[in-house]
């Protein structure tokens, strides 16, 4: 039972815990899901704006590059003087353009205009014009980034715009090379949330225009740009990254805008999550410590309650109980519990009253019966004696039988003064005296101030009849009794010594523990649980005995003026 | 029950210590890292690329970085006292390419004494102190030099290889490995070094003393980008241009103008851009805890460019910074 199950406060404090962590937990778990959404598609809002931003911006630069093509058309079919002219102002003025350059019908280069450069005479490779996509794009085309190489010397990174030409020279094609510099200056300071930024991809699925170009083209970093070209306009959150996507007027561009959904969540959702969990753990703690006192309340009164019944258990006469406090259950079980005690221990006292009482009518029972023999005996002396003419001895018998039953029966009472026990004494040694031929002499030895108390009736003629026939018969001395009556404090003791053969321990126990075999007459034992029953375990019979020396029974009992106490007991 | 009473409030206890704990540790050290970058050399094409590489590093990982490198790249001494003030001015992480192999390390060891983290970039120094390597892997380097001067019909080769200083541990590497796989090869009847200092002036007339002791040479290699250049100019000023295969390291635009025009026969392209990026980041990545086998070199991609391919896209992205 102690071992096994929880204690009540445990229960209570883990189930209460227990329940409120479960439900601060889903809450919580709830509240961030539906948060985390929510930030997601605000940051795909917020991502949207940005881009659409970014869009208008590469549109109008985009614009402006499609208003300058114009310019280009009416400027190339002055004549040669005039467009060289035009071309070093323009070029002067566009720092992002870094070359027009026209090209026949077969892609071969006709004029090249740059700002101070001359282009080489045998390019080799020119890449600003891929001549293959001429005739399938008759409208032109915009390359994707290449090196410029028409000059020695200088190969900067470049978009190439392709469109068709009418002059007066056998011109077809005229070739923009321009630096992503206008439009990087504004890209690279673009951010998204904390690390996303946006970058240029066009519908081939080559970077155009990214803020860490160099980083890619070292193979430092990398774009899924396979990914990214299967999405459609709009946001894409795939795995921990947000895509926005928007395609530009031209329908070549698209603006790809990158961030992180980690950013996003720990920028604002680390905040409002420590307040959460800072929240969160006071009301723990504030659960933990109400529950503690609650179930402390609720099971202390049960426990002392558990401890009373456990007391009552182990000794249920000297317990008390006072209910302690509680609720008003508990209240109520103490309150039942307390009459309980007084009602067991109500029923007990009568239960043992009554054993007493069956015990001491036994007692008085046996008191009552006299030994037959001994009364056979006692007549066929009498009788013997009146034969022989014997007169004043048979007297002297008759009297002493006379006396040594009334006293025997006292009208029913228990308790008798110490000087009629003493006479039922000398009437019993009188008779035995005779009897046993004065084999033995016997003598009183009385504390005259002992007289007055009480006694119980018959206590010394068992143990004057146990000296005669243990120790005296047989002897071949002659053998001696003496009784004696002495104050002993509080205590009376009456001492009953003969100089008999004496007992051995095993015949004292005997005689201590067992009722006498004949069923005549009272014994040792019945003496010493009379004598108990009436005065309590302190008082009693002890017996000193010597083999071949002699017996010493001590009776001891309290001074006893008046019988009705112990009469009711 | 008496163990429960204790250990509740514990628990608790231990809860709000978490919580209390998990809560500030947001955004990444805040502390800016002071790093120093001590190049070879400070006007190359190859060390503007990583100086480029180390400033978008720097600006990713917003470390506070001060990139010095000596006028010749002959001058260790000059390296040492960068080290020195460096280390005087406070610098957590040192990103260092050595001149010289024996002659940096004392330096280099007293600065990681002092407490800094070294990242070698390019150019290994003689210390066990280094936290991490990054560069090309110089044997392999050679080798594919070799493979790119093997490359010809030509029946039989005299190879003349113009190297740098003695001391630099990448060039001793680099013809290492070009000698190597210049030995399997039947064709070549000899390989002949001479070591000068490395500018184009000194490489020209390295070229010039090569010639006159072995005139059989025909072709020429130029171990690094200045060397590179000066053994291009002189092929095209000798007018050997097409007699003499020229094979260089880098890509200096000079270079690449020869190239064109036939004189250069292939470039070995190193990726200095990443050299810079990788140094930085990784001192960075060292001083915020991270460690990396300093054994173990971390290889940016070397690639070679001949004149048929230097204009596809990927020569293109290796031999042209985007700017």
């Amino acid at each position: 039972m102690k071992n096994k199950g929880m204690r009540m406060n445990t229960l209570l404090l883990l189930s209460i815990i227990g329940t409120v962590v479960v439900v601060l937990l889903s809450a919580m778990l709830l509240f961030f899901q539906t948060y985390r959404r929510a930030l997601i598609r605000n940051a795909e809002t917020s991502g949207q704006r940005t881009i659409a931003q970014v869009s208008n911006t590469v549109d109008t630069y985009l614009d402006d590059i499609d208003a300058v093509m114009n310019t280009l058309y009416t400027e190339l079919e002055a004549g040669e003087t005039a467009r060289t002219e035009f071309f070093d102002a323009f070029l002067r003025i566009r720092p992002d353009v870094i070359a027009v350059s026209t090209y026949n019908g077969a892609g071969g280069l006709v004029r090249c205009y740059a700002l101070d450069r001359e282009p080489l005479r045998t390019p080799g490779s020119n890449l600003s014009l891929d001549a293959s996509r001429l005739e399938a794009e008759p409208e032109g085309y915009v390359s994707a980034p290449h090196v410029v190489s028409l000059f020695a010397g200088y190969y900067p990174w470049a978009i190439t715009m392709v469109s068709p030409v009418q002059t007066n020279q056998p011109e077809e094609w005229v070739a923009l090379d321009i630096s992503c510099s206008n439009i990087s200056d504004y890209i690279n300071d673009v951010g998204i949330g904390r690390r996303g930024y946006c970058f240029l991809l066009d519908t081939d699925g080559n970077i155009v225009y990214h803020p860490q170009q160099q980083l890619i083209y070292s193979d430092l970093k990398s774009e899924n740009v396979e990914l990214i070209s299967t999405l459609a306009d709009g946001s894409h959150v795939e795995g921990s990254v947000i895509y926005t996507l928007q395609t530009l007027d031209n329908e070549r561009w698209r603006v790809v805008g990158v961030s992180y959904v980690e950013d996003v969540i720990f920028d604002s959702l680390w905040e409002l999550g420590s307040i959460l969990i800072i929240a969160a753990l006071l009301i723990l703690a504030a659960t933990f410590l109400i529950s503690a006192v609650l179930s402390k309340e609720l099971s202390r009164p049960l426990q002392d309650l558990a401890g009373a019944m456990e007391q009552f258990e182990q000794d249920a006469d000297n317990f008390s109980y006072e209910p302690g406090g509680g609720t008003r259950e508990v209240r109520d079980l103490s309150e039942s519990f307390r009459h309980m005690v007084l009602r067991v221990q109500q029923l007990m006292g009568t239960v043992r009253q009554e054993e007493v009482n069956l015990r001491k009518t036994e007692l008085r029972a046996l008191q009552a019966q006299i030994n037959p023999h001994f009364l056979y005996n006692t007549l066929d002396s009498i009788s013997w004696m009146c034969e022989q003419g014997k007169n004043a001895e048979a007297v002297q018998m008759v009297n002493a039988l006379a006396r040594l039953f009334r006293i025997s029966i006292s009208r029913g009472h228990e308790l008798i003064p110490i000087r009629s026990e003493l006479q039922h004494a000398e009437s019993y040694l009188q008779i035995q005296a005779h009897r046993y031929k004065n084999q033995f002499v016997y003598r009183f030895d009385v504390d005259e101030e002992c007289l007055d108390y009480l006694c119980n009736k018959i206590t010394l003629q068992p143990i004057i009849e146990n000296a005669i026939y243990h120790g005296i018969n047989g002897l071949v001395d002659d053998g001696e009794i003496a009784v004696s009556v002495k104050g002993e404090g509080e205590d009376i003791v009456f001492t009953v010594a003969d100089n008999g053969s004496g007992m051995t321990a095993e015949q004292i126990d005997a005689i201590m523990s067992k009722e006498r075999s004949d069923h005549a007459g009272i014994g040792i034992k019945n003496v010493n649980d009379r004598l108990k029953i009436y005065f309590g375990s302190a008082y009693g019979i002890t017996i000193d005995s010597v083999p071949d020396e002699g017996t010493r029974v001590h009776i001891r009992m309290p001074r006893v003026r008046e019988e009705a106490p112990y009469e009711n007991k | 029950m008496r163990t429960s009473k204790k250990l509740l409030p514990l628990l608790l206890a231990a809860a709000l210590l978490l919580g209390g704990c998990a809560a500030p540790s947001r955004g990444a050290s805040a502390a800016q890292h002071k790093v120093w970058l001590v190049a070879k050399s400070t006007d190359t094409a190859f060390w503007l690329s990583a100086f480029g590489g180390a400033n978008a590093a720097k600006a990713e990982y917003n470390v506070d970085l001060t990139i010095v490198g000596p006028e010749t790249e002959e001058d260790y001494e000059q390296q040492n006292a960068y080290i020195a003030e460096a280390v005087e001015q406070g610098a957590e992480a040192i990103v260092f390419s050595a001149i010289s192999y024996t002659e940096n390390a004392a330096a280099i060891d007293a600065a990681a004494d002092a407490g800094l983290k070294i990242v070698v970039i390019d150019s290994d120094v003689d210390s066990r102190k280094v936290g991490a390597r990054i560069g090309t892997d110089n044997v392999q380097a050679g080798r594919m030099t070799a493979a790119a001067v093997l490359d010809t019909e030509e029946e039989s080769l005299c190879v003349g290889i113009v190297n740098f200083d003695l001391g630099s541990r990448n060039g001793q590497e680099r013809e290492l490995g070009l000698r190597q796989a210049l030995e399997e090869d039947a064709r070549v009847t000899g390989a002949y070094t001479v070591n000068v200092q490395a500018s184009a002036t000194a490489a020209q007339t390295g070229v010039e003393i090569l010639l006159a002791e072995h005139p059989d040479v025909n072709a020429l290699v130029g171990l690094n980008e200045p060397l590179a250049v000066g053994v291009a100019l002189a092929v095209e000023r000798l007018g050997l241009s097409g007699k003499v295969r020229v094979v260089g390291f880098d890509t200096n635009v000079q270079c690449v103008d020869l190239m064109r025009s036939g004189t250069v026969s292939a470039l070995i392209a190193q990726n200095p851009y990443a050299m810079g990026y990788l140094g930085v980041e990784t001192a960075w990545q060292l001083l915020e805890g991270q460690s990396f086998d300093p054994d173990r070199l971390i290889d940016t991609a070397t690639t070679i460019i001949s004149a048929e391919n230097m204009f596809t896209i990927e020569s293109q992205k290796a031999l042209f910074s985007f700017g």
